[in-house]
């Protein structure tokens, strides 16, 4: 689990530009969205390409991004339980 | 006193018919061009779009005497072009004479599939233009239009200001886009598209639905008024918000309703043809800025549900279109809509209806946080 | 009276001047890292004409409508429009990207400087065979005709490639649009300076 979490922190940092955050900077539990790392809609739609294209898992619906983006934990742990590569 | 710019001249080409009349006759008749699409390329998701027939274009274009070697987008643009400048009787050579093109994509289809006898620099859009310029002859340099979603509203306003400076008498103004992969796959990214046939306003709608279009105006401008559809005004306005997202409180569309309701005589105003593309957020934000502009009982009537978004030709054909509904004293229907699915109840129905009244608005927004509208008032 | 000319900025240099001129001379609106060359170029440029003019960001909700954008290039979105492409082109690696799709549309570079501004006015882009000083200032002074516009961000925005870009800013206040041939003589001057 802990390296998937840095390897996901990685693919973030890297498809969204998060030009000047370091894996370290972003806290497993805090939220994605909101305050913080400053990420937009296009952010959570990015994301759900970056959970295809590594992981095989499609979303549909981007309203249920919002759960599965909650927190880095959260996302992690969806990863695990659903990927498919 | 300003110049009066008024329209002497208009075309549709869709898959509703070749010229605005049957597109008006079929739309009012409740016929749609929507049709549902299980895959296209590579794209596997399935989708509803609107698409002209290829064989119909190239038969106009036949008939119209367009034989060079042109891309389907340059002749859209000029089989649209040439029924509206001939029934203009105008001297499209002459330099008195400005063609105004506006695409948001125009060739991009070219970079995944280039054409045989094309060159490579057609996909820039100024080139694919002097396409236009150079099929009528006219010796003034190109210009296109690119402003997202609302290109069609503001090529018209471009074309009413550079007609009241005096150096132009008449303005070809042509809107088009193909939808290839290219712009498919990139709404479908943005989960933005239905597969279903769009439901403006409804509590029920899943999202937008592509189509394709060409449709012109010829603008002419006079020193006294005529009878006839008198383009009055427009404005362009930035929510300075979001580049994707719709502002929340409608600001840029609100400013641009504000701006055309200085000129508007509201006992006039027959009704407001929105931009509702059925996403969730644009149907909202202009329910928000009609109702902040203070004209969420006015009838509104969207198009999106005929014709899906048709992006470059959008603001032209819905200006055309509702220049024949509100000459027929008809509102014309929004299909899909049944329960509303606003903050504020928009004045919209899934019936065509009667309305009274000289004037209309036409309002559109788009990516980029743009926003635009015009009022238009027919000339007695 | 001899007028004086107009202030302007020109960027030429590539993406690592881009960068350098981020970090040096703004440095506080992390959104740059995730904008096209397009978008980077206007951004960058529009910042160091407002720091050159003096011009404090904030100002009354009646000089945010009144301030226009209108920027004119050749080119377009092609450069974005071709790092999308790479994304839909195989069928094997088919995984289209919203966050470069949204750039696929040039006039987005207007929104990202309207957005950083809180400028409210009218955005546009125009697209020329070529920068051409008289073209560009009739349909600026046409831009005038608005009944809000007092003054308009006006540029040169073009991008052939990821590295390989030619942008210039300047503002042009209502009664320099007044005279549409000394604003074309002032723009051509620029562009001189443009393709230096």
């Amino acid at each position: 689990m802990e390296e998937l979490i840095l390897k996901l922190k990685q693919e973030i940092i890297e498809v969204l530009n998060l030009e000047d955050i370091k894996p370290e900077d972003i806290d497993n539990d805090a939220p994605l969205f909101g305050e913080g790392l400053g990420l937009d809609s296009i952010d959570a739609l990015e994301l759900i390409v970056l959970m295809e294209k590594n992981y095989g898992i499609k979303l549909q619906d981007p309203a249920k991004g919002k759960e599965i983006f909650k927190s880095i934990n959260v996302m992690a742990d969806y990863i695990q339980k659903n990927r498919t590569r | 006193m300003a110049r009066v710019i008024r329209c002497i001249a208009e075309n549709v080409v869709s898959p509703l018919g070749t010229t605005a009349r049957s597109n008006y006759d079929n739309v009012r008749a409740g016929k749609s061009g929507l049709a549902r699409y299980e895959s296209m390329g590579n794209i596997t998701t399935p989708f509803v779009l609107s698409r002209v027939d290829r064989q119909v274009i190239d038969s106009l274009c036949a008939e119209l005497g367009i034989l060079g070697n042109y891309t389907f987008f340059e002749k859209f643009l000029l089989c649209s072009s040439a029924q509206a400048v001939r029934d203009a009787g105008i001297d499209a050579s002459s330099d008195r004479v400005l063609f105004i093109v506006s695409t948001t994509k125009g060739n991009v289809s070219l970079l995944g599939q280039p054409e045989e006898g094309i060159a490579d620099e057609r996909v820039l859009l100024a080139k694919a233009a002097a396409q236009v310029t150079r099929y009528y002859g006219n010796p003034n340099k190109p210009i296109v239009v690119c402003n997202a979603c609302i290109s069609g509203v503001c090529a018209q306003i471009e074309a009413m200001r550079a007609l009241r400076s005096g150096r132009y008498d008449y303005a070809v103004v042509i809107g088009a886009d193909e939808q290839s992969p290219f712009i498919i796959s990139g709404f479908l990214s943005f989960k933005a598209i239905s597969d279903e046939p769009c439901r403006p306003f409804d509590k029920e709608r899943k999202g937008l639905n592509l189509g394709e279009c060409a449709a012109t105006v010829v603008l002419e401008a006079s020193d006294k008024k005529k009878r006839g559809w008198e383009l009055v005004c427009g404005a362009i306005r930035n929510d300075a918000n979001h580049i994707s997202g719709p502002s929340r409180t409608g600001e840029g569309s609100y400013l641009c309703l504000m701006e055309v309701l200085k000129e508007c005589n509201r006992q006039e105003l027959a009704f407001v043809n929105v931009h509702g593309t059925a996403t969730a957020y644009n149907d909202e934000m202009e329910s928000i800025a009609l109702f902040r502009a203070g004209l969420i009982d006015v009838p509104v009537t969207g198009l999106k549900c005929y014709y899906g978004h048709t992006m470059g030709a959008a603001g032209i054909m819905e200006s055309i279109l509702s220049m024949y509904a509100a000459c027929d004293n008809t509102v014309l229907a929004t299909r899909g809509y049944r329960e509303q699915g606003t903050t504020y109840p928009v004045n919209v129905s899934s019936g065509n209806r009667e309305c009274k009244g000289s004037e209309f608005i036409k309002l559109l927004s788009g990516f980029g946080g743009s926003n635009a509208a015009l009022l238009y008032r027919f000339e007695e | 009276m001899e007028r004086r000319g107009l202030e302007y900025v020109v960027l030429n240099q590539g993406n690592a001047q881009l960068t350098e001129l981020y970090r040096s001379q703004i440095g506080d609106w992390p959104k740059f890292f995730k904008m096209d060359t397009l978008s980077k170029a206007g951004f960058v440029a529009t910042e160091l004409l407002l720091k050159k003019l003096g011009e404090r960001r904030c100002g009354s909700e009646e000089f945010i409508q009144s301030r226009a954008i209108v920027l004119f290039g050749s080119t377009a979105s092609l450069c974005a429009d071709r790092n999308y492409q790479e994304t839909i082109q195989n069928k094997d690696d088919y995984y289209p990207s919203p966050a470069l799709f949204v750039y696929t549309l040039p006039n987005i570079v207007t929104g990202e400087i309207a957005i950083r501004n809180h400028w409210r006015g009218e955005s546009s882009f125009y697209v020329l065979v070529a920068p051409d000083a008289a073209q560009m200032a009739f349909h600026l002074a046409c831009a005038f005709q608005d009944s809000v516009t007092e003054s308009i961000l006006a540029g040169w925005v073009d991008s052939r490639n990821n590295d390989d870009f030619q942008v210039f800013m300047t503002l042009i206040r209502k009664e320099d649009a007044a005279d549409t041939d000394w604003l074309a003589g002032q723009l051509q001057l620029i562009i001189n300076d443009l393709n230096k």
